[in-house]
């Protein structure tokens, strides 16, 4: 594996507190799991960053090989790597996601953003 | 391409007492359910578990013979 790929990788999930490897950006995701996963982190609240490596082969192949995890998307929160939504369901349900997240963030998520009243 | 005692002789070899399940989704035996059964599952958290299947796939998935997994992971108590 190229080692300056895996420093990169290393790079990005260390400033981004949860960062999704996926297909697509999140304004528009490519693959119907990248963007069931980005739906899912915007209904949690709290700011995430998708990582493009749809046409980079390369990088999945490195990101394959640090996870033992073949597929995309991937999500890492705070360095560590979870996985996808199958993992991340369950972990919901059980309350272990909250709790990872309020780790990881020091804190509840931001309330969602207010709507809008029109008088 | 794979057949499902293909697909299930790469699971067995690495999880011996692995009771596998598997489902073509698609017909075109290269996207499958997969549910496994294992004591080796004890003790490890989900992700962990999956992990220890995409291991054993992990050449069927790198040649192209599996496509796509959707796999349940089943912890055997005795």
């Amino acid at each position: 594996m190229p080692e300056d790929l895996k420093e990169e990788i290393a790079r990005e999930v260390a400033s981004t507190r949860i960062v999704i490897y996926g297909k697509g950006t999140k304004a528009a995701p490519r693959c119907g799991f990248t963007l069931e996963t980005v739906e899912f982190f915007n209904g949690l609240g709290y700011p995430f960053e998708v990582i493009d490596v749809l046409e980079n082969l390369p990088k999945r192949e490195a990101l394959s090989e640090m996870t033992d995890w073949p597929t995309l998307p991937k999500v890492f929160i705070n360095g560590k790597f979870y996985g996808d939504t199958d993992i991340l369901q369950p972990m919901a349900a059980s309350g272990e996601l909250k709790a990872t997240l309020e780790e990881a963030f020091g804190g509840a998520a931001p309330e969602p953003k207010a709507t809008i009243n029109l008088r | 391409m794979i057949d499902d005692n293909a697909l299930t002789g790469l699971i067995v070899d690495r999880l011996p007492d692995a009771e596998v399940r598997i489902h073509d989704r698609t017909g075109t035996m290269d996207h499958f359910n997969v549910t496994v059964r294992s004591q080796a599952f004890k003790g490890k958290t989900l992700i962990e578990q999956h992990q220890l299947v995409y291991r054993a796939l992990k050449g069927a998935l790198a040649d192209g013979r599996v496509h796509a997994v959707e796999l349940t992971t089943i912890i055997a108590e005795s």
